[in-house]
Formats: C-alpha cells, sequence, structure tokens
C-alpha cells in the first residue's frame, strides 16, 4: 500500500482517493457488463486493474472518468460524492485517463497537443506560450517523461506520443491517471522506461490505475491489483503478497496450461515467396520498402516488430487491398494484380489486425458474418440466399469453434472480442486455406480467447498449413513462431530461427538497432 | 419492435404538439383531428384516395432507402421521378396493342429513370463526386427539361394547362375510386426490393458495403457495384413513381406547372426515415403520408386554415422520421470520426 495512514479500528481503509461502490452497468442492448463492483484507489499508489477482456476494466474506467454514466451505484472522489456527466467534468476534477487510441492531433506538436483545451491553455499569445513550455518543461523534469515538443507528433514513435498524452494529462493537474493498457503498442525498451516513470509519479503522490492483463506487467509495476472476472471484483490483492500463479488463477478462474511445443516435423513445400515486395502507405509514402521471404507449408513463419512499421501495409498487399510492386507468388502462381476475392479463392485466408474495420460486420447477424466473403456455396440458381443453410452452417462455426453468442442471429455486436475472432477465425479456416495470414490475431482478446486461438494456430500448423503470423506481442512470437522476421521501417532488420532468438536481442531489433549476425 | 413503438412514441409527440399549435390560434384540435381521420380513412372512397395519394410515395421512398443501405445519401429521386413521368406520358405518342403499350411505357420509363442516375454513379467512383451534389443538380436539370417538354412539345391543344392525356390502353384499369391497379407496380417493388436486400446475394452485398465498406472490401465484394446497383435501383423505382401517377391517377397527364407530380421524390426521404429504410417499413410509411395529405381536406372544411394543417402535417412528420434521421447523421458522424488517425 501507498504512504497512507495506518487504518483505523472501524475503517475498513484510510480515506480513499477514489471510491467506487456498488458500480453496476447494463448497456441498452441488455449486456451485463459491471455488477455490484466496489473499486477503491488511494492516493499515491498505483493500483492495477486486472482482467481479461470483457472482464469490465474498461466499462469501469469509463464510468470513473465520466465517458459512461453507471446503471447504478455511487462514486466518490476525495470523500465527497460525484457524478460526471463528461469526461471533460471529470477531467476538471482531476480524473485523467489515456486510451488505448491516443487522442491526439497528428500535424500538431506536442506542445499544441499538450496544451489544446486545456484551461489557460492559449498558444496564440507568445507570453502565454513561453509559460506554457516553462511548465510543461517543468512537468518533463519532475516526472522524467521526456518528449520533444516542438515536432509533429505524427512523426514520433508510438511511446512518445504515449508520453505527451501522459504529460497532457499532468499538465491538467490530475490527481489519478488512469492507463487503459499503456504497455500493447510499447518495444520491451519503452516498457522499461515507462514502469519507473509510473512509481515516480505515485512517489510524488499521484495515484496510477494501470489496466493490464499481462500479469508480468502487475507485478512488476503496481502497489495493489483488483482482479474483475466477468463484471465482477474477485480479488483485491497487495502485489507484494500474490504472485503470477495466483493472479491467473483469479483472471481466469482456471489453471491456464503451459507453454505449446514447436513443430516436431520439418517444414514442406515453399507455400508463400515473396521477393523485394514494396508497397506504398497510405500518405504515399513507402511503407514496405522490399522485403523477401517464403513461408513453407507446416510452419509458422512471424513478423515481429512494434505496430506501424509497414505490417499492416504488408497484410494490406498480400490480400489485394493494397497496389504492390515486386514479387509474390502462392504455390508458384502469381498474386500480382489479384481481387481480394481472387486471392481468397486461391486459397488465401485473412485474420486482419481489426476485426471490426475489416473483418466482420458489426450490424449484420452472426449467419450474415458467417458467410460474409464465402456466400457462393449458399446461393440458388438466380443467386438467392439460402438461409437455412446459412444458419445451419453458422450454428457449426459456433459449435467447432466454441463461440459463445444468442444465436445465430444475434448481431455480431452483442458478442465479446474473443467470440467475435473465434467467429471471424472458423470463417476464415472454413475456406480450407494453403495459406493463413494472421495479423494481431489475439490483441485485445483476454486469455482464455488468446489459449484458444494459439492453440488453434499450432494445430493447423501441425496439419501442414502455411502460417504468416504478425504480431507485436513477444509472447506470442515466443509460443508460436517457427522463423521470426523483425520488421522495423519496412524492412526486415532480421530473420532469425526461433532457437536463436531472445527477448534482449529481439527488442533490439525491433528498435531497429541491427543485430550482428543476423541473415537478411 | 422497438421501431414500432419508437414510432408510436413519436407520432404521439407530433400529434400533442400539432394540437397545441391549433388550440393556441383557438382551433378545436380534436375535432380536427377527427375530420383528419375520417377524411382519410372514413369510407371507401376515402381510403381509396389516400391508398391512391401514397403508392408513388413508397416508390420514391424506396428510392431513398436503398440508396441509404448502400451507404448513400441519394436524394435524386425527385429528378428521377419528373423524367420517368415525362417518358412514359410520350410513350402515348406511340401507338401500340392496349395493355402493352402500358408496359412499353413502365419499361422506357424504368430506363430513363436509370439513365438518370448513372452519372451520378459514374462521378462518384471515378471523380469522387459526393451524390448529395450531383443528384441536386440533376434534379434541376430534369426539373427545367420535364417543363420544357410539357410546356412546349406535349401540352394538349386545348386544355392548355396540362399535357394531352394517356391513351386508355396505356392507363391502369380502376380497381376503386381514384384507385388503379398501379398498386401493384408500388407493392410490388416494395415486396422486390425486401427480397432483394435480404434473400439475395447482391442485395447482401449492398447492406455489406453500406455498413462497413473496408470490411466488404475485404471479404471481395464490390463496393462500386453495390453502390452502382443501389443507385440504378433507386433510378427506376424513382421512375415509375412517376409513371404511375401519370398512367394510374387522374388527370392521366401532367398539368403545365407539374403540379401533379409536386415534391414527389422529396416527400419520399421522409417516407422513407418514417419507415426506417426498409421496405416494409416504407409501405407504412406512405400511407401515413398518404393519411395526412388526404385527411388535410377534410380538416379544411372544419375552417382550419390551410398554412396551419401544413404545420400540423409538418410537425408530425418531423416528429416520426427524426429517429432514423438522427440515426443516419450519427452514423455519418461517426465515419468521419474514423478518418482521423489515431
Amino acid at each position: 500500500m501507498g504512504a497512507g495512514a495506518k487504518p483505523a479500528p472501524f475503517f475498513f481503509m484510510a480515506e480513499a482517493l477514489l471510491l467506487a461502490q456498488g458500480i453496476t452497468k447494463v448497456y441498452p442492448d441488455g449486456t451485463v457488463a459491471l455488477t455490484g463492483v466496489d473499486f477503491e484507489v488511494q492516493p499515491g499508489e498505483v493500483h492495477g486493474l486486472l482482467g481479461e477482456n470483457g472482464a469490465g476494466k474498461s466499462t469501469l474506467t469509463k464510468i470513473i472518468s465520466g465517458l459512461l454514466p453507471p446503471t447504478a451505484g455511487r462514486i466518490f472522489w476525495k470523500g465527497k460524492p460525484v457524478r460526471f456527466s463528461s469526461p471533460r467534468e471529470a477531467l476538471r476534477a482531476g480524473i485523467g485517463m489515456v486510451h488505448q487510441h491516443f487522442a491526439l492531433v497528428g500535424p500538431f506538436t506536442g506542445l499544441e497537443n499538450i496544451a489544446l483545451g486545456a484551461e489557460g491553455g492559449g498558444l496564440l499569445f507568445p507570453v502565454r506560450a513561453e509559460a506554457i513550455r516553462r511548465r510543461v518543461e517543468e512537468l518533463m523534469a519532475a516526472s522524467g517523461l521526456q518528449a520533444p515538443l516542438n515536432v509533429p507528433v505524427e512523426e514520433l514513435p508510438v511511446g512518445v506520443q504515449q508520453r505527451i498524452e501522459i504529460l497532457k494529462m499532468l499538465f491538467r493537474d490530475v490527481d489519478l491517471l488512469i492507463l487503459d493498457e499503456p504497455t500493447a503498442v510499447l518495444t520491451p525498451q519503452e516498457v522499461d522506461e515507462l514502469f519507473p516513470i509510473l512509481r515516480r509519479l505515485a512517489q510524488q503522490g499521484k495515484s496510477v490505475v494501470f489496466i493490464t492483463h499481462k500479469l508480468r506487467e502487475i507485478l512488476a509495476v503496481t502497489d495493489r491489483v483488483t482482479v474483475l472476472r466477468r463484471g465482477r471484483v474477485v480479488a483485491v490483492r497487495k502485489t507484494a503478497e500474490t504472485t503470477v500463479e495466483e493472479l491467473a488463477q483469479l483472471m481466469v478462474g482456471e489453471t491456464m496450461v503451459a507453454q505449446a511445443q514447436r513443430s516436431r516435423r520439418p517444414p514442406g513445400e515453399v507455400v508463400l515467396r515473396v521477393r523485394d515486395l514494396r508497397v506504398l502507405g497510405p500518405e504515399g509514402r513507402p511503407a514496405v520498402d522490399g522485403v523477401s521471404f517464403e513461408v513453407r507449408a507446416g510452419e509458422i513463419f512471424a513478423i515481429a516488430g512494434v505496430q506501424g512499421n509497414g505490417q499492416s501495409e504488408l497484410v494490406e498487399a498480400l490480400v489485394g487491398l493494397r497496389p504492390w510492386t515486386g514479387e509474390a507468388e502462392l504455390l508458384g502462381q502469381s498474386l500480382r494484380g489479384k481481387s481480394p476475392a481472387q486471392l481468397s479463392a486461391l486459397g488465401v485466408a485473412h485474420i486482419p489486425e481489426d476485426r471490426h474495420a475489416l473483418g466482420l460486420i458489426l450490424e449484420f447477424s452472426v449467419a450474415e458474418n458467417a458467410v460474409l466473403g464465402r456466400l457462393a456455396p449458399f446461393l440458388n440458381p438466380v443467386g438467392g440466399v439460402r438461409w437455412g443453410r446459412v444458419q445451419r452452417f453458422a450454428q457449426d462455426l459456433l459449435v467447432r469453434f466454441s463461440v459463445q453468442a444468442r444465436g445465430v442471429r444475434a448481431p455480431a455486436r452483442s458478442l465479446s472480442g474473443g467470440n467475435q475472432q473465434k467467429l471471424l477465425v472458423g470463417r476464415e479456416l472454413s475456406k480450407s486455406p494453403k495459406l493463413l495470414i494472421a495479423n494481431q490475431p489475439t490483441r485485445g482478446l483476454d486469455v482464455a480467447a488468446t489459449r484458444y486461438i494459439r492453440d488453434l494456430l499450432l494445430r493447423l500448423r501441425d496439419e501442414g498449413l502455411a502460417i504468416l503470423l504478425v504480431s507485436a506481442d513477444l509472447d506470442e512470437i515466443f509460443e508460436l513462431a517457427d522463423r521470426v522476421a523483425v520488421m522495423y521501417r519496412g524492412t526486415f532488420t532480421g530473420i532469425l530461427p526461433a532457437e536463436e532468438l531472445d527477448r534482449e536481442r529481439i527488442g533490439l531489433l525491433m528498435g531497429g538497432v541491427a543485430a550482428e549476425g543476423a541473415r537478411e | 419492435m422497438r421501431a414500432i413503438l419508437e414510432s408510436l412514441l413519436a407520432l404521439a409527440l407530433g400529434v400533442l404538439v400539432g394540437a397545441a399549435v391549433m388550440a393556441a390560434w383557438g382551433r378545436d384540435p380534436w375535432g380536427a383531428y377527427a375530420a383528419l381521420f375520417t377524411g382519410a380513412l372514413g369510407n371507401v372512397r376515402a381510403l381509396a384516395s389516400t391508398l391512391s395519394r401514397s403508392l408513388p410515395l413508397v416508390l420514391t421512398g424506396l428510392t431513398f432507402a436503398v440508396g441509404a443501405r448502400a451507404g448513400l445519401f441519394n436524394i435524386g429521386a425527385q429528378g428521377q421521378m419528373l423524367l420517368g413521368a415525362v417518358v412514359a406520358l410520350s410513350c402515348g405518342l406511340l401507338s401500340l396493342p392496349p395493355g402493352w403499350h402500358l408496359l412499353v411505357a413502365l419499361a422506357l420509363s424504368a430506363l430513363a429513370g436509370a439513365l438518370w442516375a448513372l452519372p451520378v454513379a459514374l462521378l462518384k467512383l471515378t471523380r469522387g463526386v459526393s451524390e448529395v451534389i450531383s443528384t441536386i443538380m440533376l434534379n434541376w436539370v430534369a426539373h427545367w427539361l420535364t417543363l420544357y417538354l410539357v410546356v412546349q412539345k406535349l401540352s394538349d391543344r386545348v386544355v392548355g394547362q396540362r399535357t394531352f392525356t394517356v391513351p386508355m390502353g396505356m392507363r391502369f384499369p380502376v380497381l376503386q375510386g381514384e384507385l388503379t391497379w398501379s398498386w401493384t407496380v408500388s407493392v410490388g417493388m416494395a415486396l422486390f426490393l425486401f427480397w432483394f436486400l435480404w434473400y439475395h446475394r447482391q442485395g447482401y452485398e449492398v447492406r455489406a458495403a453500406g455498413l462497413n465498406p473496408r470490411a466488404a472490401r475485404a471479404a471481395g465484394i464490390s463496393v462500386s457495384r453495390a453502390m452502382v446497383l443501389a443507385l440504378l435501383l433507386g433510378g427506376v423505382s424513382a421512375a415509375w413513381a412517376g409513371a404511375i401517377q401519370v398512367l394510374g391517377r387522374f388527370p392521366y397527364a401532367i398539368t403545365s406547372d407539374l403540379a401533379n407530380l409536386g415534391n414527389l421524390g422529396f416527400d419520399g426521404i421522409a417516407v422513407a426515415l418514417i419507415g426506417r429504410n426498409h421496405p416494409l417499413g416504407i409501405l407504412g410509411g406512405a400511407f401515413f403520408f398518404g393519411v395526412l395529405a388526404t385527411g388535410a381536406a377534410r380538416m379544411g372544411l372544419r375552417g382550419i386554415p390551410l398554412e396551419m394543417i401544413q404545420i400540423v402535417q409538418g410537425v408530425i412528420v418531423v416528429a416520426m422520421a427524426a429517429p432514423e434521421a438522427l440515426r443516419l447523421l450519427r452514423r455519418l458522424r461517426a465515419r468521419q470520426k474514423e478518418v482521423v488517425p489515431a
């Protein structure tokens, strides 16, 4: 626990900075996200909020930060009952949240972003601007968050952008900083830099709520941890008094199985061959700048790297969503100029990194999504859809891939993230593909769904499928990959067999430091 | 279910506000509403008139709805309707066997509507021109073109205020009072589009493209083809609205001020919104519009001034259309947000 006073005999705790009591949240569609949650943050502590996706972490923090109203329950801030009707009100009271997707204006500089919308943040007058700059520099010195202030933020690495987001909150003088999965987008080195900063903020009396589903991070940085499972608090622990095993069990409700095994069989024929592939990014700059690799049947070829180094463009090119130059062949057949439909027919299955934007149509039902891109077998001669067959097929997918849904007519939106992903994966695999391109297949999924997807990928590999895995999650790479390429600014800084990998080395490669002896 | 409840609430709200307006100016609102009701539905004759007025609105409503399902804001129904009407009428210049004459008129009218929608699609796909802009402009071109043809080329030699009348062999047979067999076109189109959107591959693709174009594209669906299809179908539907107004309703001609074609195209937008952009909902929405239009005459007999009747109609329509309109706007805004990089 933090530096709070010793608990008095009749009080449960020292006075909390934030106390939420009996928070219940029922969404308009009837989904119960939270049930009677009590959550309490002490001054000057880093408080971990641990739970699988769909456990209610983000709902809870959205309620605290004024983004969502609770259905029932009370919130006390510094001992007084409060009810924020907007994030702005919460921010004014001293509660700031840094979301996974940053709220930064790309072409603005760091300083402009920090001042934007803040009280007394007008940059128009040079005198004020100078004062603001001094204040931000003081904050940087005090917190250890160093970031360039004169560079447009879109030119900065994600880790630095995150620092600017945090500085933005500190500039608004928050007492409680909520970080939603802050490590998801960071390199290992950046994570190592972030944690001491959080500790330092806590020493200075700020409280930090740290949302994650990574157990190691909880142990590394928090004072206490609240574990959520299916919308209820299952435990509150002092970090010093708990273990990874206990937390994992609390979070999942069951003991997880250990690491998976590598392929024993030698890989088979070359399924995908890529030579000197070049792809332009959204802004017309080269996003993929000449990469070459092969993926063989029965192997998982992984591309590691921090997000935004060209992986998305590489994948979009290979599935026909982005023009490219160079060579790409699937089982000897050129992929040049092929449309997504043609590639799919050739046997390319795609698990996109953003399932909401690219993989599913959330307003569509489960059945309608189950046949997205593979409707042909369900048509009658005039092009009418045989919904009866589609529904049976969808029902079958739900069973085979253990997707939990109210039924095949339920909108995809009503499924949890993990179940949406399983539905999507099931659909792609039902095409009996030759090559599976999985881009961040477990990002944002809960532990059980992650386990499921990873086991599935391993099984498919053992059955001889060629898998191209793109992941920013090192654990995933280490667990699944047979060979690993590290992508940095559009090129591979190295391709290594899995046995030669270690965290330190791959971290350096991800950060653009070329490894000695790395093969091109 | 929820949609129906929402609509009923909106209706009640609209009716109450309308009543307040009438009461504020010293009229008897409930008497006026009773007149509206009996005027529109009181007997078979009234009902036939109500139905007859609602039929073209079904078709222009469908135009907007099928566009909205494809993610488009298609307000081109007005121009396509005018052209559909004038082309159908012009077919009266041909001499063909009865019955066949009607079918040929409908076919050519449909062609005209589709052709008028084509530039909208081409401009959007090749030049990125918003369909809102191009349809507004084409509406005006169609308006003046129609007016020119009606006044200069097709006008009746004896009765100057209208065009020649449609030959008997090209008219829809009368069913009852004002109601003719043109109802088969409206109801048929609504049922067809319902089947198309929910039971046909292409309709499925239209809806997918409208809800999430990126996901549709990734799944191998041609978003441009879906848009073109939605625009062409909309063009046909709107053209038929004009056609049945000329071929299936007194005066079986186009008046020289185009008054008997009126604002069918624009009213269709409100009808589509009331009907939640669903073909079957639109049947209801158009009927509702027909009730307001027919019943208004009886309200006038009760001493309610025309302007007040229009205010009451407007209030009720706005209330009924608001829920869907807000939903559309929210979706548009959400789409704009997506463009901003995270």
